[in-house]
């Protein structure tokens, strides 16, 4: 039984009367609305920081060809099916990696050569999307994390990603690639590479929060809490000096590499908000190990790279 | 004005709450993300007449999100037993850095479920689990073991594993190919690890990476069925 309606009795109920009232909450709400970046005139802002956001981004997939698909609305190359809008499924792509030459030697060009296929029917994969600037981001890091480099694979042709390096030593190496399949959600993936000789000594590291400096940039780390305990946020706030001059670096204030004293956890990040000299990053450390943190900053077109190593305990129970 | 104060209040409020739902705050929900990586790579076991207790239903999973976080980030789970880049699996189960990153949100945001339920993906249909047959030919390597004559590598299967193992081929040229590096297998969970693309092993190689008393079978691609003669159908 529904209830009865009441009939608004109250001071509000005239429009001339209202009008105070409403005025100042129109107010409110404007001024609100702006803080909150809701600005509903103007000129369109560019994206300037175009990270993907499986919570935002549809795929769109052809009904008939599962496997077609792209960030855009469109038809089917194959069948000519509008492409409907889905919710994309986190699905791994397969990263091959291969050398030229063959076996990798110490202290010489290698070019490493990536290659991309996609996880349906395994054909490789020709269309990618820029992510932060660049279409392929790669991190090699050598087993005694004492080498790290962070560079951009360049696609030829034949849809190959190459990447000249010198690895310094003998032993394994891991190289984690970070790339955009048009159609589906971004991939960080992980290979091994191994330079044949000697393998190398697995780093003993402890904790070093020390203030580092490199080209034109001194940059000291805190953590909240203090001790990172694995499986929870852990806060890593850079303050960077001189603050003049810092500037985005492949649009983002920063870029962070982590990599566990294992080698088996490599995290990327880039930070979630800047506020004058700090950058913060939110970081999960998976287990609880010791874990080398390169972070990437810019100052005047000049790349900045520091590392700090960050113990990392069990979570108490 | 007292009504104005009320007015302007919830105004406020309205904005705070536009912000927290931000498109770029859109929570991770049961409902939309989290259910599609349960159902693709935990309810194989962990279902109702499965192996496991049922991570079938949010109100299966929410109980456990805590440990079930542990698990994933020390990778207990799922049993894949193997680093992730370190050889490369047609029968792969570990879990990708972008779905532990989103189990790990999810749960860092107090596991919301979300309030639309079609955005639930259908139920899994469940295959029976294939019986595990080990070929005939399979090579047993407890230690170092050179090859005598070219092979064709179709997978590996832990037979007494060593954790930390790092099995690679050494070819002739001195190349040298990341074949298997175990971590945290579970011979409760044994299975074969089967390379997504056979891998031609020319005379010569040196496979190493094991220390008996620990030994890995290393599973031969089986031969191409003949073709059957004209006529014999």
């Amino acid at each position: 039984m529904a209830a009865p309606r009441r009939e608004s009795t109250g001071s509000v109920g005239s429009p001339l009367r209202a009008f105070p009232v409403v005025a100042v909450v129109a107010s409110i709400v404007a001024v609100a609305m702006h803080y909150n970046g809701f600005v509903p005139a103007g000129p369109p802002q560019p994206r300037v920081d175009p990270v993907f956001d499986i919570r935002k981004n549809a795929v769109y997939v052809c009904p008939m060809d599962p496997d077609i698909r792209s960030n855009g609305p469109g038809k089917c190359r194959r069948c000519g099916m509008a492409l409907v809008a889905g919710i994309p499924d986190p699905v791994e792509f397969h990263l091959d990696l291969t050398t030229t030459p063959s076996a990798p030697a110490a202290n010489q060009t290698t070019t490493l050569e990536f290659h991309v296929h996609d996880p349906w029917k395994d054909r490789p994969v020709q269309k990618f999307v820029i992510i932060h600037e660049k279409l392929f981001h790669a991190f090699v890091v050598s087993q005694d994390l004492r080498y790290f480099n962070h560079g951009h694979p360049v696609l030829g042709a034949d849809g190959v990603f190459t990447f000249p390096v010198v690895l310094p030593k003998s032993g394994m190496f891991r190289v984690l690639g970070d790339f955009y399949p048009d159609g589906a959600t971004p991939q960080l993936l992980t290979e091994t590479l191994f330079v044949p000789g000697a393998p190398g000594e697995p780093p003993v590291l402890s904790r070093d929060y020390s203030t580092k400096s490199d080209a034109n940039m001194t940059v000291s780390l805190t953590t909240l809490p203090e001790q990172a305990t694995a499986g929870n946020r852990t806060r890593m706030t850079f303050h960077v000096d001189p603050l003049d001059g810092f500037e985005k670096y492949l649009g983002a204030w920063g870029h962070m590499l982590a990599a566990s004293d294992d080698l088996i956890d490599m995290i990327h990040l880039h930070p979630l908000r800047e506020d004058g000299a700090d950058v913060q990053f939110d970081v999960v450390f998976p287990r609880p190990r010791t874990y080398r943190v390169w972070v990437q900053f810019q100052r005047n077109g000049v790349v900045n790279t520091v590392h700090f190593d960050v113990p990392v305990e069990e979570a108490p129970k | 004005m007292r009504r104005a104060i009320i007015a302007a209040a919830l105004a406020l409020a309205v904005c705070a709450h536009l912000r927290a739902h931000d498109v770029s705050k859109t929570p991770i929900t049961w409902n939309r993300e989290i259910s599609r990586i349960f159902f693709d790579r935990c309810v194989s076991c962990h279902r109702p007449d499965g192996t496991s207790f049922s991570l079938m239903t949010y109100p299966d999973v929410q109980p456990r999100a805590v440990a079930i976080r542990d698990a994933v980030l020390s990778r207990r789970m799922p049993p894949w037993g193997a680093v992730k880049g370190f050889g490369d699996f047609r029968n792969d189960q570990a879990l990708t850095a972008e779905q532990i990153e989103l189990i790990t949100d999810w749960i860092q945001d107090d596991t919301p479920k979300g309030n639309n339920p079609r955005m639930l993906p259908p139920l899994p249909k469940f295959a029976p689990t294939p019986a595990i047959s080990v070929p005939p030919d399979a090579i047993r390597l407890s230690d170092t073991l050179v090859v005598k004559s070219p092979i064709v590598l179709d997978g590996l299967f832990p037979q007494q594993a060593a954790d930390g193992s790092q099995i690679v081929a050494v070819r002739p040229d001195g190349k040298v190919v990341p074949l298997l590096w175990l971590y945290g297998y579970d011979d409760r969970f044994r299975h074969p690890f089967l390379l997504r693309r056979p891998l031609a092993l020319e005379a010569g190689t040196i496979i190493r990476g094991v220390k008996a008393p620990a030994s890995v079978l290393l599973l031969p691609q089986s031969p191409a069925p003949s073709p059957q003669p004209p006529g014999t159908r």
